[in-house]
């Protein structure tokens, strides 16, 4: 990690006005429209997928790319088994030593199992999808026109009923 | 982006469940999330989650004292 953006992520996680600056400075992509699907049955029946943005992945898979300035617009399959030792998290955009410290901040597995566990949720996905939330310039068209829909395919092929989006 | 069903909360990039080790207040996020899943009906709503950085107790949610844990 280079210097000057750990020293960015720092300054974010410690005054979270700064964030609101940033996000005035640097528009965000928008959709026109947002997409919508009515919740179908009680949430006690769904199977529940994560995809985390917070750079979460298998030890045994690449990381994703910090050379790049404008990001990594890849996906990395996490398995629901994987054990919390062989997870692991690249991504220089924000300060990650609490999520390293305890993973859930970030892909909160261990507490979804236990609202599985107390009936509020039929299960988890077989496996979850981690992405890296860094994604600028011509990766932003990349992330719309593949990684997208492949994370779409692959969340259907589950199967999932209900997606939760975890940013970092 | 604009995704669904959102739940916002005014917290430092990466703690989006809040603190290393606190189960109650991880699990409070998550459940307010699920509620926000089964009560949201309007594409695009945005719920402000009620709690201050570092400045909450947070009770366990699976033991009954904070929100329940909704039948369906």
């Amino acid at each position: 990690m280079s210097l000057l953006r750990t020293l960015a992520a720092r300054l974010f996680a410690a005054f979270p006005w700064l964030t609101k600056r940033w996000l005035a400075a640097h528009p965000q992509a928008v959709e026109a429209d947002v997409p919508w699907t009515p919740l179908r049955r009680p949430l006690a029946e769904c199977t529940l997928v994560v995809i985390t943005t917070g750079g979460v992945h298998l030890a045994d898979q690449a990381p994703f790319d910090m050379t790049d300035p404008d990001g990594d617009p890849s996906f990395r399959v996490l398995l629901e088994d994987a054990p919390a030792t062989s997870l692991r998290i690249t991504h220089d955009y924000y300060d990650t030593r609490d999520a390293r410290r305890d993973l859930n901040l970030v892909y909160p597995v261990e507490r979804l199992r236990e609202l599985v566990a107390a009936g509020r949720l039929a299960g988890l996905a077989r496996a979850h999808v981690g992405l890296m939330g860094h994604v600028d310039g011509p990766h932003v068209a990349t992330l719309r026109a593949r990684t997208a829909p492949a994370v779409a395919e692959l969340v259907r092929g589950l199967p999932a009923d209900v997606a939760l989006l975890v940013p970092a | 982006m604009r995704p669904p069903r959102t739940l916002f909360l005014r917290w430092p990039f990466g703690h989006a469940l809040g603190e290393p080790g606190a189960r109650a207040q991880q699990l409070s996020v998550l459940c307010l999330a699920l509620d926000v899943l089964e009560r949201a009906r309007t594409p695009g709503e945005i719920v402000d989650a009620p709690w201050a950085w570092r400045r909450e107790t947070y009770a366990d949610p699976l033991r009954g004292s904070g929100p329940p844990l909704r039948s369906p």
